[in-house]
């Protein structure tokens, strides 16, 4: 194999590692959106406690207190995160969504979760201190070689769960009949209130999945980002751009998106520097609006006069 | 279109309000007499004219922007680049920065002839992130990270016949800027109670009907974007002189969802709202600050509670007090509740 094509390999493969963990964030964003349409801008701030779950089961529950080894406590850890992220998505959705929803009003829930997120920014600021966690994930040393391309054990965790998690969502959406019922909500509130859908019940389940899943994003982020009370906010931004992207509420277009930023954002590391990432990624979304507004799979619109 | 402008612009002053604010304004830095509250004075008019200019955006128009503080930026660099290194005079420097700020807004109306709602929302999101990164990243010009220190307020005004106006206290450089905000605010007042106003407001209701009755929505739109950048470029000139440094990280995204917050606090779709929501989120924090390290937590709880049991903001809320104590039905003369 040559050495350009192993590059080529090389940075594709941190790029869907990297996409994996966007998808996480961006699915929730998404299901949101498709549900409730919605902007839900403390979703970082889901991540963020995720991550702070994640680190303390990790390095502290389970490892000094409950004597499992690093690599069993990282692992259960990921799901300490995901509860974490569900508690808080129910506690929100009690406080601001559920009051909210029946005005048909985008500006107001989403100042509301501006507010949620200030406060949640605070509260672990005060709780956790400004200084950073170093949050070292015991599978990032190990690295795994086929010819001249590495990945680290990490990263592999990060594709596997990330995997099991959207396939799960996926067949969950696809083949249950809650799913059907959340696909019928998210296609017409009323219609589906009419046949009998529970639509508060099916809306809270859909942000705990929601906030589940960028929960666990946190926990398999922590060990990437710089862990202050403040990471989340560095991922959020391209989760909304994955979401316009890959086309608002559309599932499959945000997964698409998701591993094609990752990608992109490898590359552009490599060839232009990290600093540039953003803009690389939002010049991209730009134009992506310019040329097809509806995202990367065209929903169908209609226009009511 | 120029012709409905200036016709717009030549009605009449509401004369007994102004010199009402004008009053209100000349006593402010008297009643909060040291430099730590009259620098708070300042900020808060800097904050009114942004929760101004987004208003004639969101609260007339209808369009969802979270790129305001990409023009506030534009606003602040520009002066300031062309003040330090190429030695503009600041007031030549300030036209300058509110042109680029107000072309740039007439490019990303661009979108909004496209675009709607959400979508709107993060691509102007989006426009805010890329005016931030290039501030981070084109070092020749704005230092980057690190910075541009040693700015100086705008330089004194010396009018023959008169004492010097020096701008090195923050009692006059509040003048400067809250008289320029009364002076907008007359402006804005008088295009929203226009023909305009009226056309700004239908394509807010619904643009397709107002584009069946011969409005054109694009560029009506432009030019609501096209001003209400041109307002937040005006209020970034004054902000470096007033700082002393310039860091992009006071232009982050943050400061957008911040002015949005003004906007829908204050209520959107009103002149006074925006004033009414800036001059509360810029003075609640230091409020609050009894609460200490609680003081943040406090004010998001604000926030979203303000946002819960007040849906028109403070101003509706207040209206509908008022005339529960009279014992009367509410005004509907708040708009903007869409």
């Amino acid at each position: 194999m040559s050495d350009f094509l192993a590059l080529i390999l090389q940075q594709s493969i941190n790029g869907i590692y990297l996409g994996c963990l966007y998808v996480l964030v961006a699915l929730g964003l998404t299901l949101i959106y498709g549900v409730m349409n919605q902007i839900n801008f403390a979703h970082a701030d889901f991540v963020t406690v995720g991550a702070f779950a994640a680190f303390f089961s990790a390095t502290r529950l389970f490892t000094k207190w409950m004597g499992m080894s690093d690599g069993t406590g990282y692992v259960l850890s990921i799901f300490m995160a995901l509860a974490a992220g569900a508690l808080l998505g129910l506690l929100v959705n009690a406080a601001v969504f559920a009051p909210l929803r029946n005005r048909s009003d985008e500006l107001r829930p989403l100042i509301a979760t501006i507010g949620v997120s200030v406060l949640l920014e605070n509260a672990q600021l005060i709780l956790f201190g400004p200084i950073p966690f170093q949050f070292d994930s015991p599978f990032a040393q190990n690295t795994i070689r086929f010819g001249k391309i590495f990945f680290s054990e990490q990263s592999v965790l990060v594709v596997i769960v990330a995997a099991l998690a959207i396939g799960g969502l996926y067949s969950f959406m696809k083949f249950t009949f809650l799913g059907k019922a959340l696909r019928a909500v998210s296609q017409d509130r009323e219609t589906a209130g009419l046949m009998g859908i529970n639509e508060n019940f099916l809306i809270a389940l859909t942000i705990v999945i929601a906030s589940a899943l960028a929960g666990m994003a946190g926990a398999l982020l922590g060990p990437v980002i710089v862990l202050t009370p403040f990471a989340g906010a560095s991922v959020i931004v391209k989760a909304f751009a994955i979401v316009i992207i890959g086309g608002f509420g559309n599932m499959e277009g945000t997964i698409i998106a998701g591993i094609l930023v990752g990608i992109i954002e490898a590359f552009t590391v490599q060839y232009l520097g990290s600093g540039v990432i953003d803009l690389v990624v939002f010049v991209l979304l730009l134009f992506m609006l310019v040329v097809k507004p509806t995202g990367l799979i065209a929903e169908r619109r209609e226009e009511n006069v | 279109m120029s012709r409905r402008v200036a016709d717009a612009l030549s009605r009449p002053v509401r004369w007994p309000a102004f010199l009402g604010a004008l009053v209100v304004i000349a006593l402010l830095p008297m009643v909060l007499g040291t430099p730590y509250w009259r620098g708070i004075l300042v900020v808060c008019a800097m904050n009114v004219l942004l929760a101004m200019s987004l208003n004639l955006v969101i609260g007339y128009t209808g369009q969802l922007s979270l790129g305001q503080s990409g023009f506030f930026a534009i606003g602040a660099y520009v002066t300031t680049v062309l003040l330090k290194s190429y030695g503009w005079n600041f007031w030549l420097a300030g036209v300058a920065a509110v042109l680029a700020a107000g072309l740039v807004g007439l490019l990303l109306a661009a979108f909004a002839a496209r675009l709607r709602g959400h979508y709107l929302g993060i691509a102007s999101l989006g426009f805010a992130v890329i005016v931030y990164q290039i501030l981070i990243n084109w070092e020749s010009v704005t230092k980057g990270v690190r910075g541009i220190y040693g700015i100086m307020p705008p330089p004194p005004i010396r009018l023959p016949g008169l004492p010097e106006i020096s701008f090195g206290n923050q009692a006059t450089l509040f003048y400067l800027v809250a008289g320029i905000a009364l002076c907008v605010y007359v402006i804005l007042d008088n295009l929203v109670r226009s023909p305009i106003g009226e056309t700004l407001r239908a394509i807010r209701e619904d643009e397709i009907s107002a584009a069946s009755l011969g409005v054109n929505g694009a560029r009506w739109k432009a030019f609501s974007f096209g001003v209400s950048a041109a307002i937040a470029g005006l209020a970034g000139c004054f902000y470096p002189g007033f700082v002393g440094t310039l860091v992009p990280d006071a232009f982050g995204i943050v400061e957008s969802f911040t002015m949005l917050a003004m906007v829908i606090v204050g209520g959107m779709g009103t002149m006074i709202g925006p004033v009414i929501g800036a001059v509360v989120l810029t003075f609640l924090p230091e409020v609050l600050r009894g609460f200490g390290d609680f003081r943040l937590i406090v004010y998001g709880l604000a926030l979203t509670l303000v946002v819960l049991f007040m849906p028109g903001g403070i101003l509706q809320a207040w209206q509908i007090l008022t005339a529960r104590l009279r014992g009367t039905e509410a005004s509907e003369s708040t708009g903007g509740g869409r």
